[in-house]
């Protein structure tokens, strides 16, 4: 009787025109859904979105300034009390007003009449501009303006730094009519235009970063079409035949419209940091290709026939293929099992996109072999007559790595291979979670975006922020909750408490900072009136004087629009871990202290830079080993099934984890964190990473009843073959993603590119030694059997002479 | 029959001859104020300037609700935010009647003063308004007939309520983008001219103002008394001086004198500059230009509510159907579109102002905004209405019936963000509207500092 994937080749070679039907109907359908794909950057969807940091963040998306972009104007020279300066920071401050987006209310600098001082007259009050209606020019206009600064304690404190070298221009954009990669290429056109020998501007922000990724991501579509022409040129020197180049690419064309019209269809956007795994599948779908197609030549050789060819190839690579694609998907989709938006729509796309490569790597591929010029160099490429350095090269090399496997070496290889992997598994458990950085992670160390937050840095209180927010339990109070003496109340103590700590923050703000200040004014001046009565009259008559004659956008920082809820900002000196920590520990404290719960409000631990930092941290603690916990019991129960082994399963994970944990070890030798790259990289590299095992445990199974049961030359004769093809598709992989690593200016895609590399790089030689190693170490019994779902072999004998009924061959060489 | 002669295209090439050649006639099928002077304008316009159905072929009829679905018709005669705010926003508005009897665009007294006074008004050498002796301006609209882009402001700038002393109970709501009031706020505004009245004097001889103007918050309960004093000189280069007072801490707060771009209190849209779309002096603004003249569709009567309680009125669209106030529009034949720069500020957020001016009344029927890199900002619409709703009426100290503004929408388009104000009947507080001081000692009782400082303890 005929096993099931073989009457599906001989149905498939039969319907060869209805099949390729259905393939031109479904492509054009997907093809369809080509115009909805939307590649874009979400940066919220990036965040784990079950964490209470994040779900504050979600709640108050306007505290901690998303929305604003942060100039830094620097005299190299001297301070900013000059009028060249002041002059330039006068038509700098005009000039992002005219910023596509942005908030004409919401411009703060010392030239804008935003930023007052206050003197008090015979009548009152009299607040008045820092800066007149002209850039003071003389000595003595300069000097009045420097008295004037001095008058107005905020200023001093958030807009000039302390040696009065540096001063800040806050511009907040509407998010509704912010288009990021507009504002940024105007503002960054004011840096350049603002800069000169005397002047350093700096910009940061978070839609100063967008930009900035928005600026790379269209340089990695570049990058994009750069890596893919090389994988092209690859195959062309590796095949060197029609039949060899057209079928991967097109097989791979296709898969990849299935993917990216898949989630055009769901009108699900695609994260183009991401794309760095796209590109991964289409290497993993190249490499395939090349597997497939080199066991169609090895086909083609005996039975001088393409379809009968394609039919048995077909045949034959169905099993492993699609084992080894399930593994694949099973990576992809756990993913997922992190709660973060961005990786779950990236696992959708990617999913899919690897399950598509099931129809067309196994059935259009077959069609296009059956249809396309059979190749006139078989017998070279297949090792037969004078075949190519470049194949013999693969070959000795890999003939040498085999006799590292069995017999005497294999011993002291075993003993190599124990001994790294207790010290991978020792150091790999040292590493750390996160890899805090001073500004983003996303883009170099050295980027301009990371320079200019360490300038600010290093004279302002900085962009390290923790926000404790006092959220209004009703969101429509009348009596505007954030200017009720409990809430004003509640920001000083958390403030006083905080300072107090033992890692006090170097600055704290908060609504009632503002509020202190305009009580001390309106009641003359002296600051003995700067604290508030502990009483609902009391702050809310200082709320309105701070409040009158401006809008509540002035104190967007603070407070909401509506005055309902308010938080409490500290700025920290850096972001590394034991300050994170020290933070969120203090800050716990303070919360309880004061009480979480109020009548009308509740503090919630919180937001900022920092809070999220931790959220970041705390996914990545929470699912990496779930993730690869997970993966190996998937891959165990699907290997097991199909080797119908347990040792097989055993035998296939006990490399790819090997990697994993190497991996990990290296990073923790030169100083990397577990982050959410490396969340990514351990569940595709496992989940991929694991095919080369199964196409070569596959073909040990097949070579074993060819080569008599010995297992030396099952080994050697494995690794010249497949082993072959493995090491062409780990170096195809590493020509589409290591020059990710060089080329891109984000790191964040750069370094992806890198694990990923080095991943595969690491379960290529892992699946070489390793794995040969363990199956002549442990001899399993499943390697005998004949049954195997997975089992590469045929008798081609049975074609040549005879064309059917061949379900139930023996397992026969095929050279 | 009618004159084909007088189509639309014809009014649309004689508008723009007028306004290349800087012509100031106004009327297409015969001038203007001799008209309105004989209390009939019908005749100065063909139907397709007076009828909503013939400018539109039938489209649009009077009494049709202009809807995201009809609006297009109609898109040349609205400005561009109340265009969109009926195409995306779900407003609704209704075409009445056009207006031919002048007396429903005035209040009888400045209507009366200003046909007295017509032709007697010219530009100093220094650029403000004065009589033909060189004095200050008589009272009533200056230029009927405006020349230039500095004479059509003045129209709007000298007297903004057309009252010697007018009394504004104001109910104001500030809508979120949501959709949701965010805030809520009672006040009176109050204005007395101190020259260019309607009695011909100068307000206890203050010759060298124009007007005095306070403002002061009755409701909610932690901003009521917080009153604002702004007292305008009759020189036009000159800035206003700007005090508020703060009840709880018993100060006087000095404003900068240009400070013109900035709300009130948190929540309002719309800033001093924009009030009756000559919220500043004009001559600290420049760059004058009338840049068209076209027909409009403008909120110019029955718009009054009177019949309802406290005058208020009714409320649509909008993503919670509580943002835009109803409204009344008409045909307006004839506007003059003026545009302005804020020169003598230069830290304006606005990069210039359009006004479209009817020219029958001189009154502003739209107002917008742009920002510094051209792009739209704000709307600042006024809803002007003769008192009288049915029976129900307010009159004048002569028995006619009143005429003024009744409502305002403010709409900062950028952030979606709208104020929408109704002059009421009464407000908190007690305060209740008027058009004439009624033989108050309003100066004293509400225009100087220490009356605000009273008005802060009531």
């Amino acid at each position: 009787m005929q096993s099931m994937r073989y009457r599906i080749a001989r149905w498939v070679m039969q319907h060869r025109g209805t099949t390729a039907a259905l393939f031109v109907a479904v492509t054009a359908f997907f093809g369809a859904g080509l115009r909805n794909v939307e590649l874009k950057t979400i940066f919220s969807d990036l965040l784990p979105k079950d964490d209470p940091y994040v779900q504050v963040f979600k709640d108050h998306p306007n505290f901690g300034n998303p929305l604003t972009v942060t100039l830094m104007v620097k005299r190299k020279d001297g301070d900013i009390y000059n009028a060249e300066t002041l002059g330039k920071l006068w038509q700098l401050t005009r000039d992002i007003d005219l910023a596509p987006g942005v908030d004409h209310d919401q411009i703060l600098s010392i030239a804008t009449e935003k930023a007052r001082y206050a003197e008090a007259t015979p009548e009152g009050i009299d607040m008045r501009p820092l800066m007149g209606d002209q850039v003071p020019r003389t000595p003595e206009e300069i000097a009045d303006f420097r008295g004037r600064v001095d008058k107005s304690p905020n200023a001093r404190a958030f807009l000039i730094s302390g040696d009065s070298s540096a001063t800040l221009i806050n511009a907040t954009f509407i998010e509704q009519r912010l288009d990021y990669g507009e504002a940024f290429k105007y503002v960054h056109g004011l840096v350049r235009k603002y800069s000169d020998a005397h002047h350093e501007v700096y910009m940061a922000g978070q839609p100063a970063l967008t930009g900035w990724v928005y600026e790379y991501e269209s340089q990695t579509y570049r990058i994009f079409a750069v890596t893919l022409g090389a994988l092209v040129l690859a195959l062309a020197f590796y095949m060197r035949n029609v039949v060899g180049i057209v079928t991967p690419i097109v097989t791979s064309l296709v898969a990849a419209i299935w993917g990216f019209g898949f989630v055009g269809w769901l009108k699900s956007p695609i994260e183009p940091l991401l794309l760095v795994v796209p590109l991964l599948l289409v290497a993993r779908s190249l490499s395939h290709c090349v597997q497939f197609t080199e066991r169609y030549y090895e086909v083609y050789a005996h039975v001088k026939d393409r379809v009968k060819a394609a039919e048995i190839t077909m045949g034959v690579m169905l099993a492993p293929s699609v084992l080894g694609i399930f593994c694949d998907i099973v990576g992809i989709f756990l993913i997922a099992i992190a709660p973060i938006p961005a990786m779950e729509r990236f696992a959708l796309f990617c999913g899919f996109w690897a399950i598509w490569l099931i129809p067309t790597g196994v059935i259009l591929i077959s069609l296009l072999l059956a249809s396309l010029p059979a190749p006139r160099n078989v017998d070279r490429l297949i090792g037969k007559g004078a075949s190519s350095g470049l194949h013999r090269g693969f070959r000795s090399l890999l003939s040498g790595v085999a006799r590292l496997s069995y017999g005497a070496p294999a011993r002291v290889t075993a003993v190599l291979m124990g001994v790294l992997a207790v010290l991978a598994v020792y150091t790999a458990l040292q590493i750390k979670i996160g890899n805090p950085v001073e500004g983003s992670n996303l883009l170099w160390d050295d980027s301009e975006y990371n320079q200019a937050v360490r300038q600010i840095n290093r004279n302002f209180p900085g962009v390290n922020t923790l926000e404790l927010v006092l959220e209004a339990k009703d969101r429509k109070d009348p009596q505007r909750v954030a200017r009720q003496a409990d809430t004003v109340t509640t920001m000083l103590r958390l403030q006083g408490l905080m300072e107090q700590g033992s890692v006090p923050p170097r600055a704290t703000l908060s609504f009632a900072d503002y509020l202190m200040e305009g009580n001390r004014l309106f009641a003359g001046g002296n600051p003995k009136w700067l604290p508030l009565d502990p009483d609902n009259a009391a702050t809310n008559a200082a709320a309105t004087a701070v409040t009158m004659g401006s809008s509540s956008k002035a104190f967007s920082h603070v407070i909401d629009f509506d005055q309902e809820n308010s938080t409490v900002s500290l700025w920290y000196k850096d972001n590394r871990q034991e300050t994170v920590d020290a933070a969120l520990k203090a800050a716990a404290a303070a919360i309880s202290i004061v009480g979480q719960d109020h009548p009308k409000f509740r503090v919630r631990l919180g937001t900022g830079t920092i809070a999220l930092q931790q959220a970041m941290n705390n996914v990545v603690e929470r699912f990496h080993w779930v993730i690869i916990g997970l993966l190996n019991v998937v891959i165990l129960l699907g290997c097991s099934l199909a080797y119908r082994s347990f040792v097989a399963g055993l035998v296939l994970l006990i490399p790819v984890n090997l990697a994993n944990f190497i991996l990990n070890a290296s990073m923790h030798l030169i100083g990397i964190g577990l982050d959410i790259n490396s969340l990514m990289v351990a569940a595709i590299g496992v989940g991929v990473g694991i095919d080369y095992g199964i196409y070569l445990l596959s073909r040990i199974c097949e070579e074993y009843h060819a080569h008599d049961h010995d297992w030396g030359r099952t080994i050697v004769a494995s690794l010249t073959t497949t082993g072959k093809a493995i090491m062409f598709t780990a170096t195809i992989m590493l020509i589409g993603i290591l020059p990710w690593y060089f080329l891109s200016g984000l790191k964040f895609m750069a370094d992806m590119g890198l694990l990923l590399v080095l991943t595969m790089l690491i379960n290529m030689v892992l699946a070489l030694v390793a794995l040969p190693l363990l199956v002549w170490m442990v001899k399993p019994s499943f390697v005998a059997r004949k049954d195997l779902f997975v089992g590469e072999g045929v008798d081609l004998s049975q074609f040549t002479a005879a064309d059917e009924d061949f379900g139930e061959s023996r397992l026969a060489e095929v050279k | 029959m009618r004159i084909r002669k007088y189509d639309v295209d014809y009014s649309r090439r004689l508008f723009l001859e007028r306004t290349a050649q800087g012509a100031f006639a106004t009327g297409v099928l015969a001038p203007l104020w001799p008209l309105i002077a004989s209390g009939d304008m019908s005749k100065a316009y063909p139907d397709e300037l007076t009828s909503v159905e013939m400018y539109t072929k039938g489209k649009v009829k009077t009494g049709d609700v202009l809807t995201a679905s009809n609006v297009d018709a109609v898109k040349d005669l609205l400005d561009p935010i109340t265009f969109q705010q009926i195409k995306t926003m779900g407003r609704r508005i209704t075409v009445v009647e056009t207006v031919k009897d002048p007396t429903l665009l005035y209040p009888m007294a400045f209507l009366e003063t200003s046909l007295k006074n017509k032709g007697k008004a010219k530009l100093g050498a220094d650029g403000n308004i004065v009589d033909q002796a060189g004095d200050s301006w008589l009272g009533g609209i200056p230029f009927a007939e405006p020349k230039t882009g500095e004479e059509a402001i003045a129209n709007l700038t000298l007297s903004w309520g057309r009252h010697d002393y007018c009394q504004y109970a104001i109910r104001q709501w500030d809508i979120s983008p949501g959709g949701d009031p965010a805030y809520q706020y009672d006040f009176v505004w109050a204005e007395l001219q101190a020259n260019a009245r309607l009695d011909g004097t100068s307000f206890q001889n203050k010759k060298d103002l124009l007007r005095i103007q306070s403002v002061w918050f009755t409701s909610p309960q932690d901003v009521a008394g917080s009153s604002f004093l702004s007292t305008w000189y009759y020189d036009q280069h000159k800035y206003p001086d700007l005090y508020g007072y703060l009840p709880a801490f018993k100060r006087v707060r000095q404003f900068p004198t240009n400070q013109r771009f900035e709300p009130l209190l948190p929540g309002i849209t719309w800033f001093l500059s924009d009030a009756w779309a000559a919220g500043d002096p004009m001559l600290t603004w420049g760059n004058y230009k009338i840049v068209g003249r076209q027909p409009m569709l403008g909120a110019v009567s029955q718009n009054w509510h009177g019949s309802r309680k406290n005058w208020e009125i009714g409320v649509h669209g909008g993503p919670k159907g509580q943002t835009f106030l109803d409204a009344n529009f008409s045909m307006c034949p004839e506007c003059i579109v003026l545009e302005a720069e804020p020169v003598g500020y230069p830290r304006a957020p606005v990069g210039k102002k359009r006004v479209w001016i009817d020219v029958r009344n001189q009154q502003f029927v739209a107002y917008i905004t742009y920002d510094r890199r051209g792009e739209i900002w704000k709307s600042f619409e006024v809803g002007w209405s003769r008192y009288q709703d049915g029976s129900t009426l307010v009159k004048d100290p002569k028995g006619n019936s009143e005429w003024s503004w009744t409502y305002v929408l403010s709409h900062d388009i950028q952030a979606n963000r709208m104020s929408r104000a109704a002059h009421t009947e009464s407000c908190a507080g007690g305060y209740k509207s008027q058009l004439a001081d009624n033989g108050v000692d309003v100066y004293n009782k509400y225009l100087t500092n220490q009356a605000i400082t009273r008005l802060g303890q009531a």
